[in-house]
């Protein structure tokens, strides 16, 4: 059967894997060597800054060393690093284009690579898997993806090690991809392994700062503990399938239900586990921890990995488990709530920060768990809707705070700003489109997506009254915090360091065209999913749900259902009130941040513990640091001390001294007297013929 | 059905192409004007290179007798030619490389070497005594003349004695035997031997003549008792000669004590499962029992080892005794992943020999003590023999790890547990000396800092040896297939 452009799907992961193989040989043979040759004369790159902004210590867009007359080498990687991300865009979306060309029943294609891991009855093959939901992923990866590497030819041009830095957005990319399209869990878990190393590595891409390798490994290890739980459950999903690959276990589901093997209890044990993985993931509570530090990463790594691809990989991996997660309602539930709690508790810390950075971060792991609330509401294509809109808007946001940072030469206190919208037009006009998106505002494709998820809250058999009224009540608090970020940032007097002050620029062109195609895509995006209220009004057809309901048939069908019977009027109305509180959250901004600008520090100021407390984030790291990590630490200092250096070391000094012992005197038969040799041959085939007679 | 001698030679081609380098070589010595060109380097490579494009080319089905039954064309063979045609072409990169080889005279070593893989290919393929050894013989008497290569050397001149002295030894015990078993039977056709053994014989002679047998083979590959020539022998000879004996002749060596024991004292049910033993002699214990003696040994005497090549002389011999673990199991499936086994030795022995040969141009010496601090002298060359090490102690992801693992799962299958213990405890005592080494490399201050130049074309084989000994680790399915095919074809 001739599929076309679909047999071709490979190159989609294989275009970013010879990125990372190009841009790898540059960075090792071409880089390297320059880097220590200087590293060698002493000039450490630091010190010599036009800057000189590396006081601040955070984000300060590159090691800014006085790039000499730009090497050959680094127009090369800033080139292939782009390339091989647009060549996989452009494959996707022929690929993409091809599948919906097919009946709706028919879109699945399935190509097999190669087989992996033949062993006893387990295999698994190396297999990709198009289909609806796979193919949004691709395409916001892979288009996002490009518009975040052309954007880091521009912000990272003062760095030294681009190449390095290009080898791990690629592989980033290979990693994602292969998340994403692989056809079974273990090719999940491949990639969710690859890109969980490449969000190590690129959050401690400045290692030589303490601060951003320990965000690293914070990351790392928080992260260990949510593999950990995919990983079981992986296991237990095996051991009750006795397969891995999606199609199967999917098609064994009702089978296995009517038989008793698979029951209620199984699935929730499974679901559990997995989501487990997606909490470290998708970073939710408990352990969002890892992503706020993760903002010690170049600001394109935190607008790609931690906001628009990597972090959604656990709201992928719900709604591809789709049909296990229905199976459980105490699942269902867990997502849910554990979702809304996200949501509303970040959005309030969110409130307190300065770092600029950081505001967005907490909104990152806020927005995630709206997808959380969608896929626990059963309203799965909501909240792959939400994950498309929010990669949109949040990478613009920021791309756009990376082009402000960059502009104020590593600053990102926004206490130290304001004023900046004379200087920097484009970066403002577009943030600002990216502010009215996640605020929700009607029209713009952040109002679409969330007002789905609010509506099946509060209308899905699995929602209620209270998870819509928390994401509502979350809702505006995020366009509470946002259009303070602005106000704070682009309004009012300038507060910024006069040294500063004097450098401010707008960015080049590389920076801004994809701040501009990206608020483009932040308007226009959620279009394609509107809700039927809306939709009926202009005639425009729900094409997302349409897309997406072959994945998420029985989730869509339960939806739905609720809505059917729903009067419109309340659907209206719930509307309405949730732009209403997204509208006083922007008025009490207002109010605060251009009226009266000293009220924010008086309410502070009268309620010091309160302020304190969600300033602080609640304590949360450190209560963690206190009840797990100390605990953890003390621990194995005891185990150190008492046990290992006492009993195994011991222990293993003892064999090894035997072990010794024992060679040594072997060793000693080794005499080197060629005679001795000969007859041990003897002697060895005596002994063995002498041994088998005496048997 | 046999085919004639005529017939046969259009089966031959591989053989051919060695014979007619080794020809043109010794043209070369004669006529040559400078002796140490590397024109004799390049023409070996070349004639080698078509030998392994003929092998790769050959049909190997169906299986065939070539020359009245003297050699077998099978799937096995072809493996085993392959194996061994592409150990020489890296052991022939690595003695370009070498500086105690460089001053000799050129076309002569490879004369040898070449002589060496012709006898592998036949020692592969033999299915009659006569010519078994025959082949055996001119596998080991060029070997003896490489171990002493370096005239100059005390040591090298030892190796070669002691060896001379113990294979003769060992192949007069080996020829004995043969003359047991064609005194049996009559015949000295290996399947007409097992066919004429199944019929019921006289135990005692027939044990006899086994283990003699043994001997010769057990010689070859290494195993404990018969062992004692190897570590004075690598120790002696110039550093690729002693990589390419302790992959080249070990791997003919399995692939001859594979064919010899299961054609003579076993039958294969047609289905292709399990082996069963068809005469009196049950020798699955009396490997069980070397196989665990080899390992324990080689192990163990390796941990005292101050000197490089000696420790990995040492460690040869106990993968011998992993690879043995196969042997006993009369499965399918163990021959398959001693296959396995030997390609994943191949990439990871030569690769840590290599790294020996590339520190002693530099160092002039191969003491453990002088690797101190490598990983800042020489990088490259550090982590690349880490990636080796590794890989030999078989820790996961490396691909030592994937050829345990078909060992030991095949020895578990089978309900063989104590040898699967005593294998598992051999790895920890070899984790211990292998990670000293790299311990040593990177932990330790050197007693000289200056950088260790390892030129570009050392580097690029080294990438080429090291990328197959991780890509196994992770994708292994296309060798293991191959592996699995070359079993299957094992026909006499």
């Amino acid at each position: 059967m001739v599929n076309g452009i679909l047999d071709y799907l490979w190159l989609v992961p294989a275009l970013p894997l010879l990125g990372v193989v190009l841009n790898g040989a540059i960075a090792l043979f071409a880089e390297r060597p320059l880097l220590l040759a200087e590293a060698a004369r002493g000039d450490g790159g630091h010190g010599t800054s036009p800057h000189g902004a590396s006081s601040h210590g955070a984000d300060t867009h590159g090691g800014h060393g006085d790039s000499h007359a730009p090497a050959a080498y680094r127009k090369l990687v800033a080139f292939i690093g782009p390339a091989v991300v647009a060549g996989a865009f452009l494959v996707s979306l022929l690929s993409v284009l091809a599948l919906a060309a097919r009946a709706p029943h028919d879109r699945l294609f399935v190509q097999v690579l190669f087989p992996w891991i033949q062993a006893g009855g387990f295999s698994a093959p190396a297999a990709l898997q198009l289909d609806p939901l796979s193919s949004v992923m691709i395409l916001v990866v892979t288009g996002v993806g490009f518009l975040i590497h052309v954007y880091s030819v521009g912000y990272m041009s003062h760095e030294k090690a681009v190449a390095r830095y290009f080898v791990y957005l690629n592989l980033f990319t290979f990693a994602m991809l292969t998340l994403v399209l692989g056809d079974n869990y273990l090719l999940m878990f491949v990639g969710w392994e690859g890109v969980g190393l490449c969000s190590y590595l690129l959050i401690g891409f400045w290692y030589e700062k303490k601060s951003a390798s320990d965000a690293g490994k914070k990351a790392f290890i928080v992260n260990r503990i949510g593999d950990f739980g995919f990983l079981l459950g992986m296991f237990l999903l095996f051991w009750t399938f006795g397969t891995l690959s999606y199609t199967e276990v999917f098609a064994k589901v009702p089978l296995l239900s009517a038989n008793g093997t698979l029951t209620t209890g199984i699935a929730t044990a499974i679901t559990l586990l997995l989501f487990l993985g997606a909490t470290g993931k998708s970073a939710q509570i408990p352990l969002y921890v890892w992503l706020p530090d993760a903002m010690e990463g170049p600001t394109p790594v935190s607008a790609l990995i931690h906001a628009a691809t990597m972090v959604t990989a656990g709201v992928y991996m719900v709604a591809r488990s789709n049909a296990l997660f229905l199976l459980s309602p105490v699942s269902m539930a867990v997502v849910a709530v554990v979702g809304a709690a996200t949501a509303i508790f970040s959005a309030t810390i969110g409130i307190t920060q300065n770092d600029i950075k950081r505001v967005l971060a907490y909104s990152t792991v806020s927005q995630l768990g709206y997808m959380f609330l969608a896929c626990g509401v059963g309203a799965f294509t909501a909240g792959i809707f939400h994950l498309m809109t929010h990669a949109f808007f949040k990478a613009l946001l920021f791309l756009g705070s990376g082009s402000v940072i960059h502009a104020l030469s590593g600053e990102q206190d926004m206490r130290k700003m304001g004023g900046l919208k004379k200087y920097l037009p484009i970066t403002f006009a577009t943030m600002f489109v990216a502010t009215l998106a996640i605020a929700g505002i009607p029209g713009l494709s952040g109002f679409f997506s969330k007002d789905e998820i609010l509506w099946q809250a509060f209308s899905s058999p699995h929602g209620s009254v209270l998870l819509w009224a928390i994401g509502a009540l979350a809702a505006g608090i995020t366009a509470f915090y946002m259009f303070r970020l602005v106000f704070l940032t682009f309004f009012g007097a300038s507060r910024m360091e006069p040294q500063v002050e004097k450098h401010v620029h707008e960015s080049p062109f590389s920076m801004t065209v994809p701040l501009m195609l990206l608020a483009v895509l932040s308007i226009v995006g959620g279009w394609i999913g509107m809700p039927a209220l809306i939709g009926d009004l202009f005639h425009l057809p729900n094409h997302f749900e349409a897309w997406l309901a072959p994945v998420f048939g029985h989730g869509a069908e339960g939806a739905a259902h609720g809505a059917e019977h729903a009067p419109v009027a309340l659907e209206w109305g719930l509307m309405a009130a949730s732009v209403a509180v997204a509208l006083c959250g922007i008025a009490l901004a207002y109010a605060l941040y251009r009226v009266r600008t000293d009220t924010p520090k008086k309410i502070a100021d009268s309620v010091p513990g309160l302020y304190d407390w969600v300033s602080h984030k609640y304590y949360v790291d450190e209560i963690y640091d206190l009840f797990i990590v100390r605990r953890i630490v003390n621990g194995s200092i005891w185990l150190w001390q008492a046990f290992d250096a006492a009993f195994i070391d011991g222990a293993v000094n003892g064999i090894a001294a035997t072990v010794r012992g024992a060679g040594d005197r072997l060793r000693r038969v080794q005499t080197g007297v060629v005679g001795g040799y000969a007859f041990s041959l003897l002697l060895g085939a005596i002994v063995i013929v002498g041994y088998f007679l005496a048997r | 059905m046999p085919l004639g001698n005529l017939a046969s030679v259009s089966r031959f081609l591989p053989e051919l192409a060695v014979t007619a380098t080794i020809l043109l070589l010794v043209a070369v010595h004669v006529v040559g004007k400078n002796r140490q060109s590397s024109a004799s380097a390049l023409l070996s490579l070349a004639g080698v290179g078509a030998a392994l494009l003929l092998t790769a080319l050959q049909p190997s089905m169906p299986a065939v007798s070539l020359f009245e039954g003297m050699v077998a064309l099978d799937g096995f063979a072809v493996f085993f030619k392959a194996l061994t045609a592409l150990a020489t072409i890296v052991v022939i990169f690595m003695s370009m490389d070498s500086a105690e080889l460089s001053g000799k005279s050129q076309a002569e070593y490879y004369v040898f070497l070449l002589s060496v893989l012709l006898g592998m290919f036949l020692l592969s393929s033999a299915t009659d005594l006569v010519m078994l050894y025959l082949s055996l013989e001119l596998v080991s008497i060029p070997s003896y003349l490489l171990a002493g290569y370096l005239k100059g050397r005390k040591s090298s001149n030892e190796a070669s004695m002691k060896y001379v002295v113990y294979g003769a030894t060992a192949s007069g015990v080996m020829i004995y035997g043969f003359s047991l078993l064609y005194g049996l039977t009559g015949t000295t056709q290996i399947a007409e031997i097992g066919r004429a053994l199944a019929t019921g014989k006289a135990a005692l002679p027939l044990f006899l003549a086994a283990v003699m047998v043994a001997v010769g083979f057990g010689y070859k590959i290494a195993a404990v008792p018969f062992h004692m020539w190897s570590p004075d022998v690598y120790e002696g000879a110039p550093t690729p000669v002693t990589a390419f004996l302790s992959v080249g002749p070990k791997a003919a060596g399995f692939a001859v004590l594979v064919r010899f024991f299961y054609t003579v004292f076993a039958s294969p049910d047609g289905a292709g499962g399990p082996w069963t033993l068809s005469s009196p002699v049950d020798w699955t214990l009396l490997f069980a029992v070397l196989s665990a003696a080899t390992m324990t040994v080689g192990n163990l005497v390796a941990v005292n080892q101050k000197n490089v090549k000696r420790l990995l002389a040492y460690s040869s011999i106990a993968h011998a005794g992993y690879m043995l673990m196969g042997f006993v199991l009369l499965t399918p499936a163990g021959i398959q992943a001693i296959l396995f086994y030997l390609v994943v030795y191949l990439f990871m022995n030569l690769g840590a020999f290599y790294v020996v040969i590339l520190v002693a141009n530099g160092t002039r010496s191969e003491d453990i003590s002088d690797y101190a601090g490598l990983g800042s002298r020489a990088p490259f060359a550090a982590v690349s023999l880490a990636i080796f090490l590794f890989a030999l102690t078989g820790i996961p992801p490396f691909s030592g790890f994937i050829g345990k693992v078909y060992l030991f799962a095949e020895v578990i299958n089978r309900g063989v547990y104590w040898l699967a213990v005593v294998a598992a405890l051999n790895s920890v005592v070899s984790l211990y000396y292998y990670a000293r080494i790299v311990k040593v490399m990177f932990l330790e201050e050197p007693a000289e800092k200056a950088e260790l130049a390892v030129p570009a074309f050392p580097r690029a084989l080294l990438c080429l040896l090291a990328v197959p000994t991780l890509l196994l680790g992770v994708y292994w399915e296309p060798v293991i297939r191959v592996a699995a095919n070359s079993v299957r074809l094992l026909a006499f």
